[in-house]
């Protein structure tokens, strides 16, 4: 029982940092159509800042709001210079810059943090002892932070979608781009600042989530992060929020069952088991559970 | 000096042009309807009237050149268009496509009575306020993209065959609501239409269009007593 418990917070606490990255990618996908394979890298990028920051005494929680105010710049700059001029003439084209900023982000990254492995601070205590007992399991401090600052993240989100002028006009632009335009709403700068929002949500995952991974900082940290991202995404619907949600933590939870009581699979295989999911969900239910706009293009 | 003036406007899609050089004019509080078959450039001419396609020519509005300016540029400046097949928001209710509709104005309080004041001249949207846009009857769907085009406080608002796809007996009470529209807030209207007979009834002038030209000009009573477009559009 208290194993299962075990894994299942864990998973719970992947499947958070997952929730919010599936949501970074959500949030683009609504508005430019594609999915963004570079959110991953941008987030590495602006946690090796976040690293460099706490090297240099800056406090953990500045740092991460830093690297968050960063990732907003990368990400409306990116639509603005590299984004819009291309997907004017080729939604493919779209896809390919996204894979080359992939590439870029992480030769960056190791260029100026070179490729040793870096040791993230948390933003919460986590220390061998700082735990409750739930049910026989322990739940560290550390996970409930992630929680908890996950769900902040989330309902911040929701509350610009719904609540939030900006938040109308990003859903009309993702409902239907030309009446938004033609009803006097500036597309471009709301794509701009969806691409900035989404740099926010994933420079936070990337700093909730390096400290939780066993490899720490590395080049190689946000790689699987994007692809359970993505997963969840596809998942949950590529244009719904709330399945982006449901989908990380179905598959974080997912993740952790799989690599603990399937002995084959072990520690290796669950990315692979994470795209046999996309796979899947694709050939059956091609909006996701949440969805209603479908993949054209991948 | 004209609302509207419009000279030599072409446009087309990729290589394919569409409109040839049209001539037209929409004064102060007035309504024009253009007329013309499928195909001879009438949805052409009001995208690109709106900013929504590249053209060339010269487009004056209120003294000032409207060419190459953005969409929602163009409706700040007092344009607003209700496309054709409505364009609504289907995932957005119907308080927030009214709501997106007034996206460049700030004056939350003249909003809020301007929503009003359009749930009053539609009460289908009042009913229906909470419902996504994507629910409504087709009819319902016009009623909202109207409202929502008005929204902005234009001084032009272009309907694009806002007939289409309706019942008669919708089509003649949107017809009435747009020429009450006209009469009390002093509206211009410029439509395009297949329906001849009752755009005529709400109009002051109208322009023919054919095949990407306006071939004719002039006040209704004209036009109601010329043979051919007696015989191509009044079905006489």
């Amino acid at each position: 029982m208290d194993i299962f418990l075990e894994r299942l917070f864990d998973g719970v606490t992947n499947g958070a940092v997952y929730a919010i990255m599936a949501l970074a990618l959500v949030v683009v996908f609504r508005g430019t159509g594609t999915i963004n394979f570079a959110q991953g890298e941008m987030a590495l990028f602006t946690t090796y800042v976040a690293w460099a920051l706490t090297t240099q005494d800056v406090p953990v929680w500045i740092a991460a709001l830093v690297a968050a105010a960063i990732g907003f710049v990368l990400g409306a700059v990116t639509e603005r210079t590299l984004i819009r001029p291309v997907r004017r003439r080729n939604d493919m084209a779209t896809l390919v810059v996204a894979l080359g900023l992939f590439t870029g982000f992480n030769a960056l990254a190791g260029l100026l943090f070179n490729s040793e492995t870096k040791t993230m601070p948390s933003l919460f205590p986590g220390g061998e002892s700082d735990y409750v007992a739930v049910g026989g399991a322990r739940l560290y401090w550390d996970a409930l932070g992630v929680w908890l600052f996950v769900i902040l993240v989330i309902g911040a989100v929701f509350w610009l979608f719904n609540r939030t002028r900006l938040g109308l006009h990003m859903r009309a632009v993702a409902d239907n781009p030309e009446s938004a335009a033609l009803s006097g709403v500036p597309t471009g700068r709301i794509l701009m600042l969806g691409w900035g929002l989404a740099g926010i949500i994933g420079s936070l995952a990337g700093v909730l989530v390096t400290p939780l991974s066993p490899h720490q900082l590395s080049l190689t940290t946000m790689f699987p992060i994007l692809i359970y991202a993505s997963a969840a995404a596809l998942f949950g619907g590529l244009d719904s929020p709330i399945g982006a949600v449901v989908g990380g933590l179905v598959i974080g939870v997912l993740e952790m069952m799989i690599t603990g009581y399937v002995e084959f699979i072990g520690g290796t295989l669950p990315q692979t088991a994470a795209l046999v999911v996309i796979v899947l969900i694709l050939l059956f239910r091609p909006t996701g559970l949440f969805g209603s706009r479908q993949m054209e293009r991948l | 000096m004209s609302l509207l003036e419009v000279t030599g406007l072409t446009a087309g899609y990729g290589p394919a042009r569409v409109l040839h050089g049209i001539d037209l004019t929409v004064d102060d509080g007035e309504v024009v309807v253009v007329l013309g078959a499928n195909g001879a450039g009438k949805t052409t001419t009001m995208r690109a009237l709106a900013g929504a396609i590249p053209h060339q020519g010269s487009i004056v509005f209120d003294g000032a050149p409207l060419t190459g300016l953005r969409p929602d540029t163009i409706v700040g400046r007092g344009i607003s268009l209700v496309p054709q097949g409505r364009g609504t928001f289907s995932h957005l209710s119907v308080l927030e496509n009214l709501r997106v509709g007034a996206a460049r104005r700030r004056d939350k309080a003249e909003i809020a009575a301007d929503i009003d004041r359009w749930c009053e001249v539609f009460p289908r949207l009042r009913e229906r306020s909470g419902q996504e846009a994507g629910t409504l009857s087709g009819g319902e769907q016009q009623m909202l993209a109207v409202a929502r085009a008005l929204m902005s406080r234009p001084r032009l608002l272009l309907c694009d065959e806002p007939s289409l796809g309706l019942a008669p007996v919708i089509v003649a009470e949107l017809f009435r609501t747009l020429a009450e529209i006209n009469r009390e807030q002093g509206t211009a209207l410029l439509l395009v239409e297949q329906n001849a007979e009752l755009a005529l009834g709400i109009a002051d002038r109208v322009h023919l269009l054919e095949v990407g030209r306006v071939v004719a000009a002039g006040p209704v009573a004209e036009f109601r007593d010329n043979e051919s477009v007696r015989r191509a559009y009044l079905g006489d």
